[in-house]
């Protein structure tokens, strides 16, 4: 019985060697011990690690200390294997090939490596050191980032914008959105191409007026051009690179309504936006009837307030509040004497007593109520505001009082004219003769007197303290009253702003003796408190912008109980 | 990036930092400057951010400075004399790049979002913060890590190793199958083999060596373990060396696959933030 051992090695220049040898045994030892048939200098092998025994034509494998063998890839303690067939045992780094020689001996090739001294290359060393040996490629990281970057955030959303069905949702551009909308557009917040309508397309007018179609502009746009300070040559350059751009402007809306900064998306109320058209405007624009205004400490029209000058055409003016102006609002009427704390007003007022909302010499607000909103006053209401004194009952029948209607004089006429008794100068008798009833000359005779409705309307009647008679399509009348709500047209006003204030520290009510005075008072007057935005804070005066009190947008006057489109102090 | 090849400033060399007594650094101080009192002064209304004409010139000179300065990977790759010179290329890049910061801060105008143009601002801080390690390292560690050499290459580091392990290999072969365990498993210790993390922590306390040594170096004094013993005390102190060496090349480098990845990456997102404000205008 024999084995045929047959060794292969490789030269250092990887020429292979193979030496073969004959071991007359029935068992052959293999291990690490230089006293085994098969010696394996390997750390890895056991001194003794198998045992190879022929065993009726077979091989015999079979581990002798604790460690296994690896027998054809499988991990095992002992195995059978027919030479004829073949198998490779595995020792640590060593291959051992079983097989069968011609002659019929059992061959053993056996393969050794030794792992800890195979021969290296000193630059795969010297990159050994360098972190692209553990490390992905630094490109190919940034590749790959760069890839998905363009991908998510400019293919996607632009391929959805070209594809997209008309009215259809854009998709992945919220990437692209630079800040929050405004509160008035939240609702537009992920709906990009409401505005952003064509690509590389401004943002234009008409897209915003596509939604906001009440708003109507400052001025002419030629008017408003020509109105415009010239450019200097920076921002006129400046325009000509947006205008390249295919911006719109400038007045254009998103010159002034910046969008993507949250909060209101109106512009900061700088004066210095108006000031640019304002100051100097007749220069430009020689037309205009308004005044220069830059600041209000200092550069400010006088006010203009808007009144009746006469009640029966309804014709108005607007006169300067510095030039006592004079309305015709068709009434009489005389502050001075209601508010006089010594006079027989104030005197009544104290007799009516608090029970009826009085007891106290009158003040303003005994007749003028502030509305809901505070901003202004309610309109004056006879019945409420003035009747406690200026009674209409004309008659008592029993316990029940009966009053005139208030604004209608049709009415008090035909309400006067069955009240009060109208007897004969003389009763019981016939008058003589031809004077007699049915006789030619028979006549009522009475005392002459007026009839009451036109004693009403007279000077001293009850309508006539107050109101003018007239005659209107030939039938007895009083002028028609105008009770102003507004009497600053472009100016807002807001009362509830100015509450710590007294009503007299504006309006000189106490002094006025008719109802013809405009008690409204003039710029100076304002002046007291307010200056312009750049106010030091040293002068106690309260900065006040253009937008304090003007709109941009709205010119005429806003509609009722609007208090919404005063802009914010 | 290239500025591995400039060596700290001596009384003979000119750092890349000092080049031309600081001329890029005073460029570089002139752009923020002017950024920085055009922001303060130019206050167009209603308030700061990119969209105003001085936003615009802000973007502007940012996206020029920042394709300029990625255009260093090619210069670097280009061995070409000049007035250019690569050196003077690197110092520009260095301050240019700090003085990006300041441009692209205010051309934002504080405002930011969970958005592209967000993005790229926050690619630009991390490429700039990544050089500025980048730069912090090559002014210290170059020195250490001649220091540190002791003569040798670090090829020639790791041919002593295998000496080391192919004497150990030998001198193990009479052990025990017990004993034999604890030099293969230092034997399986192979620094080149070690990651990321374990690079820039350089050698640990507690190595499979160290171990093998322990328990080796107590079991007696003489005979074929002392040798073994011996021969992985010396495996231990060349192990050291070269995790030394090890770890100062990664700190050299690892900002590097930030700093270039984050750029590429700056790329695509600083065109997503251009054409995407172009695109919805």
């Amino acid at each position: 019985m024999a084995f045929r051992l047959s060794q292969i090695d490789f030269t250092a220049d990887g020429r292979r060697i193979e030496r073969a040898r004959e071991v007359a045994a029935n068992e052959l030892t293999i291990g690490r011990d230089s006293a085994c048939d098969i010696h394996l200098a390997d750390l890895a092998v056991e001194p003794r690690h198998v045992g190879l025994r022929e065993v009726g034509g077979k091989l015999e494998i079979t581990a002798l200390g604790t460690l296994g063998f690896t027998l054809d890839g499988a991990s095992r303690s002992e195995a059978l294997v027919d030479p004829a067939s073949g198998g490779e045992l595995r020792l640590g780094a060593a291959r051992i090939g079983i097989g069968r020689a011609d002659d019929g001996t059992v061959l053993l090739r056996i393969e050794a490596s030794s792992g800890a001294s195979a021969p290296t290359d000193p630059l795969e060393d010297k990159r050994g050191f360098s972190l692209a040996s553990v490390l992905p490629g630094r490109r190919l990281a940034g590749w790959v980032m760069a890839l998905a970057i363009l991908l998510g955030f400019l293919a996607f959303p632009v391929v959805s914008h070209l594809t997209r069905a008309p009215q259809g949702h854009v998709m992945g551009d919220k990437s692209w959105n630079p800040g929050p909308l405004s509160r008035g557009h939240h609702q537009l917040a992920g709906r990009c191409e409401s505005c952003h309508v064509r690509p590389f397309e401004a943002v234009k007018n008409e897209t915003c007026s596509g939604c906001h179609k009440q708003i109507h502009d400052h001025a002419a746009p030629a008017r408003l051009a020509s109105a415009r300070a010239d450019a200097g040559p920076g921002e006129a350059a400046l325009w000509g690179i947006a205008h390249l751009f295919g911006k719109q402007g400038p007045g254009a809306c998103v010159d002034c309504h910046v969008e993507h900064k949250g909060g209101t998306g109106s512009p900061a109320e700088s004066q210095a936006l108006c000031a640019d058209c304002h100051v100097g405007l007749k220069n430009r624009l020689p037309d205009t009837k308004l005044g220069d205004a830059g600041d209000f400490g200092t550069l400010h029209p006088e006010l203009l307030v808007s009144v009746v000058t006469n009640a029966d055409s309804g014709a108005h003016a607007r006169l300067p509040a510095s030039q006592h102006p004079r309305e015709d609002n068709g009434l009489s009427f005389s502050h001075k004497v209601h508010l006089d704390a010594r006079g027989g007003v104030a005197r009544m007022a104290m007799e009516l007593g608090s029970g009826a909302g009085y007891g106290k010499p009158l003040g303003c607000a005994n007749c003028h109520h502030q509305a809901d909103d505070g901003v202004r006053f309610t309109k004056l209401d006879m019945a409420k505001d003035c009747e406690a004194c200026h009674s209409l009952a004309y008659d008592r029948v029993g316990t029940t009082v009966r009053k005139l209607r208030h604004g209608d004089v049709a009415q008090m006429f035909a309400d006067l004219s069955v009240a009060g008794p109208r007897h004969p100068v003389v009763t019981g008798r016939q008058r003589p003769g031809a004077y007699a009833d049915g006789q030619p000359y028979a006549a009522h005779f009475a005392t002459p007197m007026p009839s009451p409705g036109a004693a009403a309307l007279g000077k001293n009647g009850i309508c006539g303290e107050c109101h003018t008679a007239t005659i209107r399509n030939g039938h007895p009348a009083v002028r028609p009253v105008f009770e102003p709500k507004r009497y600053y047209q472009n100016g807002w006003f807001d009362h509830s702003a100015h509450k710590d204030s007294k009503c007299e520290d504006c309006h000189a009510a106490r002094t006025s003796n008719s109802a013809a005075d405009v008690l409204i008072p003039p710029l100076a007057n304002c002046r007291q408190c307010h200056l312009g935005e750049t106010a030091p804070a040293s002068s106690n005066k309260v900065p006040s912008t253009c937008a304090m009190c003007h709109v941009y947008h709205e010119s005429a006057l806003p509609p009722p109980g609007r208090k919404a489109a005063r802009p914010k102090a | 990036m290239s500025a591995r090849n400039a060596a700290p400033g001596t009384s003979t060399h000119e750092s890349f930092l000092r080049h031309g007594n600081f001329r890029w650094a005073k460029t570089a101080g002139g752009i923020a400057l002017f950024a920085l009192v055009g922001y303060l002064f130019f206050r167009v209304p209603p308030r700061p951010y990119g969209g105003t004409w001085f936003g615009y010139t802000l973007g502007s000179i940012g996206a020029g400075l920042i394709v300029w300065l990625t255009l260093l990977g090619i210069r670097k790759r280009r061995i070409n004399p000049g007035n250019w010179s690569l050196k003077a290329w690197t110092s520009a890049h260095v301050y240019l790049g700090l003085a990006l910061v300041v441009v692209a801060t205010l051309h934002s105008g504080f405002h930011f979002g969970l958005n592209v143009h967000t993005l790229a601002y926050a690619l630009t801080l991390l490429v700039v913060l990544s050089g500025v390690f980048g730069v912090a390292v090559y002014a210290t560690l170059p020195k250490a890590l001649a220091a540190s050499r002791e003569e040798l290459t670090q090829p020639q580091m790791i041919d002593a190793l295998r000496a080391i392990d192919r004497q150990l290999d030998e001198a193990a072969q009479p052990l025990s199958h017990d004993d034999a365990e604890w030099v293969v498993v230092s034997l399986a210790e192979q620094p080149l083999k070690d990651g990321l993390r374990a690079r820039l922590a350089g050698a640990p306390r507690r190595s499979p060596t160290r171990v093998a040594l322990a328990m080796l170096g107590e079991r007696d004094r003489d005979g074929p373990r002392q040798r073994v013993a011996a021969l992985l005390a010396r495996r231990l102190t060349q192990l050291e060396r070269i995790r030394h060496q090890q770890r100062l090349r990664a700190l050299l480098e690892v900002w590097l696959y930030i700093h270039v990845p984050a750029t590429v990456a700056l790329l695509a997102a600083l065109s997503a933030h251009v054409i995407s404000e172009f695109y919805y205008w």
